[in-house]
């Protein structure tokens, strides 16, 4: 067996999708001598997440696209029956108004966070952290929980206005390899899935058995495999781009931002 | 020793100091205010007091004989007070011109601390009876300021004799018994409180000063409304009123969006259940569709978890200054700066402990039976105090603050309603219920949640039964009504529910600030202190930055600036030209609600100042956090004034060289 063929067959013991031979003749690193296999696999795998899906030049097999009429939402529910890899266009927190993410994200820009009532300046070292508790309620906006402590303050501070709840639904946009788009609704929450933590550009298999209804994936542990990635380029996009887009969705000029 | 020279006029004068120069010393006793001066020497001497007036006519000086015991022994008392500050920070003369030197001067201009023009006769009198003193006993309020004033009256009773020796009481409130312990316990006072307090008092006078001028020398250039303004800075109150305007903008600004949900309703022995989404609501349409097709679909439903348990409403804890205002805010329909008003009046009156405190927690060495006990003679709570006495009685609940200088606000005695007036009243009712509370029992109830899957979906319903209402028997102010009892359900079991329906809802704007509001978010933000904070909450009204408007009556979208016309009064401390009008006849809710003018300065501090904006809390926050540390012995006086004069003078600095913004601002929003 030739090394193209060793590293697909290497990638589909982690249950990647299978790029085309030449696909990934063009993806291994261009030295001499090439480094031992579990390397190259690595370096393969790390390109084909980064890679758009719907380069012609990726996979071989048509049969990996969502059926023709996937997204009739006159279809009430049927199943996939065959494994779909798809990538992340969009995300969006069904659980929270625009207009809430739209103050959150002014709030990070002009450098400023609220924990209960306290107003904190951005970046900060989160020395204390007690909320204001004196029995009367805080706005549901702060009750994300945060993640990484490695990161810069402001990192952090954005996470957990970005992060999810237990009982948050995401509906993501989700490609397939020949373009399609359809949305992807957590049916049964993905502690992957939230703004903070899920990529553009991000890998995801969606396993035979998963439910369209109405033209809508919908999304579970089971049936919902994330593999990981990021396209660069549209992520830095989707990004910087998502505070105009939250306002536009509802209405709002941009004059006063500040 | 200066009795010597002293020459007595009749023979029995003459035996009499003779006496005391052989066994006897003489203490001077000073005060905050005359209330207390009073209440203290009516407990110390028993009864047997001569009272002398001073020049100052509110001041009167009593003298007793006392044993303070070790190690003064018997002395002959002088007690007196005076009237709050004695001194006050100013500029020299040749700063009080607005026009020269340049306001920034104002950051390194000398500093002189003299005797205030109205509290020259206070002074003298303390300096006199100091004359014929061995020792000072300062009987300030047990805080920092208190701490201050204690100082001032140690500077000024030097004057009449440096070799005085100097002790504080340590108290409270003015109860016999606690004030008697304090005399035989006398400290020494807190150099550290003190420096807190000076840099506090000079930093805003500095910064107060520049910044005041500052604005109203450039915005009156620019003619027009601003012409006549003056335009008064507060480090405290500016932070306040940018609460404000930060409010009233995400009001205005808002956009209210469109949100579904599912609704389930079961009907079961008779009595109509609703079920709450797991989900609780989406901001989308179709994305509900799908999933509440995906319910009726599924038909029936099924029970996954079915739990009764006890539940308990917890008594609240015990009463702080910040609470105290809160509550007042809410319930009393009074503004924070009434209810301190009538609290300082109880204080001194005797009635209860003293009102700034910012400790939630009781020693569990205070007798507070004996306090529930004497309650027990009132109409409305005695019964509920005797069956307290009566073994209902439990400890509080222990909160996380200790200020270590006083307890939780609470009744020292018994008020009857007679001697109050109405405002003093309510705040005294709310005192003594608010105590019982906490003296009594949790109320209990018992707790019903049952869990259901419709299709892939989750609900849920909740039920309370309240079985024993304990202490809000006595605690009106708190509701808690128990919803109906769930009917039975047991876990498997399927049923088909009732109804299901889509629901469709829309977001709404938060509300204005309220005065309870800015006094958490000023809490929070470590704006001002607790004794404090009425105070600015009535500056910036006064100064017409913001104005209250019951809150039924929202005006209309369009222009609910109020059009504010600066007034230009200083208003001096302590100065309490009460509008009271944060709460209106019917006693309804006020919003806070920025004038223009409000608006036109904070907007353009946060332009001009992008990182630290004088709007914002964060400059002021680190000013009292630096104050805290200077009591607490982590850093010094000299320190913390260096460093905040050079960031307030840093952000002068910006504001010059972007004035334009400003005035750009100034002209935007008040045309």
């Amino acid at each position: 067996m030739d090394l193209a063929a060793q590293i697909r067959s290497g990638l589909q013991s982690q249950g990647l999708p299978s790029p085309s031979i030449s696909w990934i003749q063009s993806a291994m690193p261009n030295r001499s001598p090439l480094p031992p296999l579990p390397a190259l696999i690595a370096t393969v795998k790390t390109r084909f997440l980064a890679a758009d899906l719907t380069s012609p030049t990726l996979f071989d097999s048509p049969l990996l696209a969502f059926p023709s009429n996937a997204s009739n939402p006159e279809v009430k529910e049927v199943k996939l029956t065959w494994d779909i890899p798809v990538q992340v266009l969009d995300i969006e927190n069904l659980s929270k108004s625009k207009w809430e993410q739209v103050e959150e994200l002014e709030a990070i820009a002009r450098g400023e966070q609220t924990r209960g009532r306290e107003i904190i300046r951005l970046p900060t070292s989160n020395e204390e952290d007690e909320f204001s508790l004196d029995g009367q309620a805080t706005q549901t906006a702060n009750n994300g929980v945060e993640r990484s402590g490695s990161r810069g303050a402001s990192v952090a501070s954005a996470n957990i206005a970005n992060a999810a709840t237990k009982t948050s639904t995401h509906r993501l946009v989700l490609q397939d390899c020949k373009g399609q788009k359809l949305y992807g609704l957590e049916l049964k929450r993905i502690d992957k899935i939230s703004i903070a933590s899920l990529n553009i550009g991000e890998k995801i298999m969606l396993k035979k058995g998963a439910i369209l209804a109405r033209g809508t994936v919908l999304l579970d542990t089971t049936t919902c495999a994330i593999l990981g990635g990021k396209v660069e380029a549209w992520h830095k996009d989707w990004v910087e781009g998502r505070l105009v887009r939250l306002r536009e969705a509802v209405g709002a000029d941009s004059r006063n931002a500040a | 020793m200066i009795r010597l020279f002293h020459r007595p006029r009749h023979a029995s004068e003459a035996r009499r100091a003779l006496s005391r120069f052989a066994s006897t010393m003489r203490v001077l006793c000073v005060a905050e205010k005359p209330s207390i001066a009073k209440a203290v020497a009516s407990h110390l001497s028993g009864g047997e007091v001569q009272t002398h007036n001073t020049p100052e006519k509110y001041i009167k000086n009593y003298v007793f004989d006392y044993d303070f015991g070790r190690p003064w022994g018997k002395c002959q008392v002088t007690m007196t007070s005076v009237l709050g500050h004695i001194t006050s920070a100013e500029f020299p003369p040749e700063y009080k011109k607005w026009e020269y030197p340049p306001p920034d001067r104002l950051f390194d201009a000398p500093v002189n601390v003299v005797v205030a023009a109205d509290k020259k006769k206070v002074a003298e009198n303390i300096e006199k009876q100091a004359r014929h003193a061995n020792a000072l006993c300062i009987w300030t309020d047990c805080d920092r300021e208190g701490e201050h004033i204690g100082y001032e009256i140690c500077e000024a009773a030097k004057k009449g004799n440096r070799t005085l020796e100097i002790k504080r009481a340590k108290f409270s409130n003015i109860e016999r018994a606690h004030i008697i312990n304090a005399s035989k316990n006398l400290i020494n006072l807190d150099p550290k409180q003190v420096n807190a307090v000076a840099s506090r008092i000079e930093l805003d006078l500095r910064i107060g000063y520049a910044f005041t001028r500052f604005l109203t020398t450039n915005l009156r250039s620019l003619g027009g409304p601003f012409q006549n303004l003056l335009l008064s800075y507060g480090s405290c109150q500016f932070p306040t009123l940018g609460f404000v305007v930060d409010r009233y903008f995400r009001v205005r600004n808002f956009k209210p969006e469109p949100f579904w949900a599912i609704k389930v309703m079961h009907k079961r022995e008779g009595i109509d259940v609703h079920f709450s989404w797991a989900r609780h609501r989406l901001f989308d349409r179709a994305a509900v569709i799908v999933l509440y097709e995906r319910c009726l679909a599924a038909k029936k439903a099924k029970v996954t978890k079915v739990q009764e348990k006890p539940t308990k409403k917890w008594k609240p804890l015990p009463l702080t200054t910040v609470e105290l205002q809160k509550m007042a805010t809410i319930f009393l329909h009074m503004t924070g700066q009434q209810a301190m008003e009538a609290a300082e009046a109880l204080y001194n009156k005797g009635f209860i402990s003293y009102p700034r405190t910012e400790t939630d927690r009781f020693d569990p060495g205070m007798n507070l039976r004996a306090l529930v006990q004497k309650q027990t003679q009132s109409h409305a709570w005695g019964t509920f105090a005797q069956n307290l006495v009566d073994g209902g009685f439990q400890q509080p609940r222990q909160g996380r603050n200790d200020d270590k200088a006083h307890p939780p606000i609470h009744p020292v005695t018994f008020a009857a309603p007679s001697v109050l007036n109405e405002q003093e009243k309510k705040i005294y009712e709310f005192v003594v219920r608010r105590f019982l509370a906490c003296c009594s029992e949790d109320a209990k109830g018992v707790a019903t949640d049952v869990d259901i899957i419709y299709g892939e979906e989750s609900f849920y319903a909740h039920g309370v039964v309240v079985l024993e209402r304990n202490y809000l028997e006595v605690y009106v102010y708190d509701k808690w009504t128990g919803s109906v009892q769930l009917p039975k359900f047991t876990v498997g079991e399927t049923f088909e529910p009732t109804e299901a329906l889509m629901t469709e809802g829309k977001t709404a704007p938060p509300n204005y600030l309220t005065e309870a509001d800015l006094i958490a978010l000023m809490d929070a933000n470590g704006i001002g202190t607790d004794a404090t904070m009425a105070e600015h909450i009535q500056k910036i009204q006064e100064r017409d930055y913001v104005r209250t408007v019951p809150r039924t009556s929202r005006p209309d979208e369009a222009d609910d600036v109020e059009g504010g016309r600066g007034r230009g009064d200083r208003g001096g401390r302590g100065g309490r030209r009460g509008r009271g009008a944060a709460t209106n006849a019917r006693g309804g809710v006020m919003d806070f609600i920025p004038t223009q003018l409000g608006v036109a300065l904070i907007e353009g501090f946060d332009r001009m100042n992008f990182e630290t904006s004088l709007g914002k809390p964060f400059l002021r926050k680190e000013m009292e956090l630096k104050m805290k540390a200077i009591c607490e012995g982590r850093t010094t006086k000299e320190v913390v004034l260096d460093e905040s004069i050079q960031q307030y003078r840093h952000v002068y600095m910006q504001s010059q060289q972007k004035l334009s913004v400003l005035k750009a601002v100034g002209v935007l929003f008040w045309p």
